[in-house]
């Protein structure tokens, strides 16, 4: 048993930003996450982190562009939060030791990126999540915080409707632990691995998402996911947008950059949403190149693309096995990130008092129905800042609750289940077919029927994963057990996304529904709340958007 | 195409010693070595234990031993290592206590990071964190300016920044086979980029004191494989020689190590040759004498009995030159 005053599961970049915050105060925070901390996925971000720095840009530019990217469905009041703060978060960055590219005056370089009116992404060449951060985990190590690696949460533990801590199992050692705490944030990330084909780590199995929905916190807008335009053919792995911020082409097999047909405008830096659909249209209707679409980037030149894209060009060669200095890189969209996520306000905090959320788990909501490139890190920074901020301020308040310890036993026991359980059923094989089905029914492309299929198959599957037989019947580093339980949590995650996107019938950002390919702002511009239903089925409400400067306009590029 | 692969099994809980399993394969094209231990797990054996995440090389979980050279799992290729060698054999990185399977104790290698101080130090911390500022409507803010050749130093070796922290420079250091506790070449890399940072305010050179301490940068054998390794392209034993060079610079020359370089660059400058008996006393003092007895006694058994006064070389004044040219003059 654990005690904290407050427990963030979760090392990324909202997570990390956070614990700097409440450990610069002296506030006993703990970190918790179930890899080392340089291994979160935030790491493999590579593009950049939007900020109005420029004589000439300004942040209510980048607070409409983000409500226009969201497709009217962000709530307004925290876009304007995220837009107007963003520069000063990255200026605290850059203080803690972050380093971004500079500009020929000494400032801070920015490179275009996609829906963006101005080029306000800051970058460090192609490897920005990776600067950020290991500079926020070489400050948690300045403020000597403690973190427990490698420790997988399982539940969140409640006291009259109010935080008391988390239960976690150590993987080095097989021992479940509970962890009292004030306050707990969770900054879990995404759940990617829901689908084949993405650009995510496999670590991103929603973990935190599902451990939400089951404590009876609400998952909001999760039928949003986002397909990333460029990520390689054959491994799914993110090809940055700033490749296109320097100026890359997307051709279709007639070598043409068919982006004038979709957004005449803003041709290869439209929203991804836009992009992503685009690509597929050019593949479903016979003009890809065996499946994919050709990303060019040699009219930049070597020496360019050294300079500002060399962990691309190193990823096309060992990845898919082409030079893009003298080849096209062929790509396709894959699932990249969840725009849906814990419901939360613009400080973190969700209805559970005490129980925070932030980054890519949380839903705050400032990306709605579709995240423009470069606003998910200045998200995490952002929120993760504030829900610290926040946090602090609640302790003040907050007593100590009281931990039930049998939940502990509870988790304990569904764990040893499993590992007793010697069923046929493979977990490995069971998650192909289920990230197969997603790709192919609730992918880019939505229709009712074929959603339909997608829910059949969920329902087979959550039969099917009951007769799950785990191998590994040990207790130090039981990656087999581990990897089980994260099934069963993409498996729920999957069923909310599915059941979110057959309800929602319109099309709005990246939810495109062949059969209602309109918006339709009368009947749907509101946020979906799932919960579970306590009957093995999940229920929704709906919530108001926040609409404070901008009124929903068509949106084109 | 069907393909073996061996893996080193070790579960502390069953086995008395490590074993060797073998697994067949079938292969796809593109595929990685971590595709192949994923495959195998899913399909056929749950216990094999390794660690994963991103597999985009940018995470650095997934170091192991392929084919006895340490590698990123994620980023090679099984078709080359069949090719080479008929089989894809995996192992745990060296220099790091086995816990299970592929899987090391990291604990011991993120300590050294720490130990560095990998951070920018001597900042006013009230100061930054008062700078937070939230704009007003219409509002610019103002961004401190820093030239890009400010970072210049910063970059360098192969841009010491991307280093992703992934062990396989440590698992092949030589500095850390003979010294366990050398800090290893990830931990000096780090230390020399944030002593290179315009943002550092070291006033006293803390950082560069301490990473001169024994088990520091002067332990470096110079055996280069942290560079041959990296799968980053970093080169770590570049950063750690130019931190040797700041040492002296500084008159940080409190170790043996130091003192060593600067007694080798001081004879020369004198004779233009190597006073042995002279430099071993001049790094070690009396005890490093005493403590290379044995090995003098050894060389004088053999005949090599170094000369007790050196005559000047005959080309003395080229020597005078090139010193001059290093700015070395102080050592002439």
């Amino acid at each position: 048993m654990f005690k904290h005053d407050v427990v963030i599961v979760g090392a990324g970049l909202a997570g990390l930003r956070a614990a700097v915050e409440l450990r610069k105060k002296g506030i006993d925070a703990v970190i918790v996450s179930k890899v080392y901390p340089t291994r979160s996925h935030s790491g493999a971000a590579q593009g950049g982190v939007n900020a109005a720095f420029d004589e000439k840009d300004s942040w209510e530019s980048h607070f409409f562009d983000t409500v226009k990217g969201s497709d009217y469905l962000g709530d307004q009041d925290a876009i304007e939060i995220l837009t107007s703060e963003a520069p000063a978060n990255i200026l605290d960055l850059q203080r803690m030791g972050v380093v971004f590219n500079r500009n020929d005056f000494g400032g801070i370089a920015q490179r275009p990126f996609g829906g963006q009116s101005f080029p306000r992404s800051c970058y460090y060449a192609d490897a920005v999540g990776h600067m950020m951060l290991h500079g926020l985990f070489d400050n948690v190590l300045k403020y000597k915080t403690k973190i427990l690696y490698e420790y997988f949460v399982t539940s969140l533990v409640t006291d009259n409707g109010k935080v008391a801590g988390v239960v976690a199992y150590d993987i080095k050692t097989g021992n479940f632990e509970g962890i009292a705490a004030k306050a707990v944030l969770f900054a879990t990330g995404g759940y990617g691995q829901v689908y084949s084909s993405n650009t995510n780590a496999l670590i991103n199995t929603g973990d935190g998402m599902a451990v939400s929905i089951k404590a009876g916190v609400p998952l909001m807008d999760m039928e949003f996911v986002q397909f990333h335009p460029t990520t390689l053919k054959s491994t799914g792995i993110l090809v940055t947008e700033g490749a296109r911020g320097e100026g890359a082409y997307l051709l279709n097999s007639l070598g043409v950059r068919f982006m004038s047909k979709y957004a005449p405008k803003a041709m290869e830096l439209a929203p991804r949403d836009v992009v992503a659909r685009a690509e597929q249209t050019e593949i479903n209707e016979g003009r890809g190149v065996e499946g994919a679409i050709l990303l060019d980037v040699r009219h930049l030149g070597k020496e360019r693309i050294m300079e500002r894209l060399p962990q691309i060009m190193q990823l096309s060669i060992d990845f898919e096995g082409v030079n893009p200095v003298y080849e096209p890189i062929p790509i396709r969209p894959g699932a990249h990130y969840s725009m849906g996520g814990i419901k939360t306000d613009y400080n973190g905090r969700t209805l559970i008092e005490g129980y925070y959320s932030a980054g890519e788990s949380a839903c705050v909501s400032v990306h709605g129905a579709n995240r423009l490139g470069g606003n998910s890190l200045l998200d995490t920074v952002v929120f993760g800042r504030r829900a610290g901020t926040d946090i602090a301020e609640y302790l003040k308040s907050a007593r100590e609750r009281k931990f039930d310890e049998s939940a502990v036993k509870r988790d304990e026991e569904i764990f040893e289940n499993l590992k007793k359980s010697s069923g046929k059923e493979r977990y490995g094989l069971l998650k192909s077919e289920l990230q197969e089905e997603m790709r192919a029914d609730v992918g880019v492309f939505r229709e009712e029927n074929a959603m339909k299929r997608a829910l059949e198959k969920i329902i087979e599957l959550k039969e099917r994963a009951k007769n799950i037989g785990i191998d590994d019947k040990s207790r130090t580093f039981n990656t087999d057990l581990v990897e089980a339980f994260e099934f069963n949590n993409i498996l729920l995650i999957a069923e909310v996304i599915t059941r979110g996107a057959i309800l929602r019938q319109e099309s709005r950002g990246a939810h495109y529904r062949t059969d209602f390919p309109e918006r339709d702002d009368e009947k749907w511009l509101k946020h979906t709340l799932a919960v579970l239903d306590g009957k093995g089925g999940i229920k929704f409400d709906f919530s108001e958007v926040s609409i404070t400067k901008f009124k929903p306009q068509p949106r084109t590029y | 195409m069907e393909f073996r692969i061996r893996a080193y099994r070790f579960n502390p809980e069953a086995d008395k010693k490590p074993y060797y399993k073998e697994y067949t394969v079938e292969d796809f094209p593109g595929m990685t070595v971590l595709n192949a231990l994923m495959k195998v797990k899913a399909e056929s054996d749950g216990t094999l234990s390794f660690r994963r995440s991103c597999r985009s090389a940018i995470c650095g979980s997934c170091a192991m031993k392929i084919n006895g050279i340490t590698k990123l799992a994620c980023k090679t290729q099984v078709g080359p290592e069949i090719d080479k060698f008929g089989i894809i054999n995996v192992e745990p990185l060296a220099n790091m206590p086995v816990i299970r399977d592929l899987i090391v104790d990291q604990e011991n290698f993120f300590n050294k990071i720490k130990e560095i101080k990998p951070y920018l130090l001597g900042q006013r911390e009230d100061e930054a964190y008062e700078a937070f500022h939230v704009l007003q409507e219409g509002e610019k803010i103002n961004q401190p300016l820093y030239y890009k050749s400010e970072f210049q130093n910063l970059t360098g070796n192969n841009d010491t920044p991307n280093c992703i922290l992934c062990e396989c420079c440590y698992s092949e250091c030589g500095g850390v086979v003979g010294n366990p506790k050398y800090l290893g070449p990830a931990a000096l890399a780090k230390l020399y980029r944030y002593s290179e940072d315009p943002r550092d305010n070291d006033r006293n050179g803390s950082r560069l004191v301490n990473g001169s301490k024994p088990e520091g940068i002067w332990d470096c054998v110079h055996c280069q494989s942290c560079e041959e390794f990296c799968p980053k392209g970093i080169s770590p034993v570049k950063s750690i020689v130019k931190l040797h060079e700041k040492a002296v610079k500084n008159s940080i020359t409190f170790s043996a190590g130091s003192k060593h370089v600067v007694s080798i660059a001081k004879s020369i400058g004198e004779t233009g040759r190597l006073d042995e008996i002279k430099v071993a006393f001049e790094s070690g003092g009396i005890t490093g004498l005493i403590s290379d007895l044995p090995v003098a006694f050894g060389a004088g058994l053999k005949g090599k009995i170094p000369p007790l006064r050196h005559k000047l070389i005959k080309d003395m004044e080229d020597i005078r030159l090139a010193y001059k040219e290093l700015d070395l003059e102080d050592k002439l």
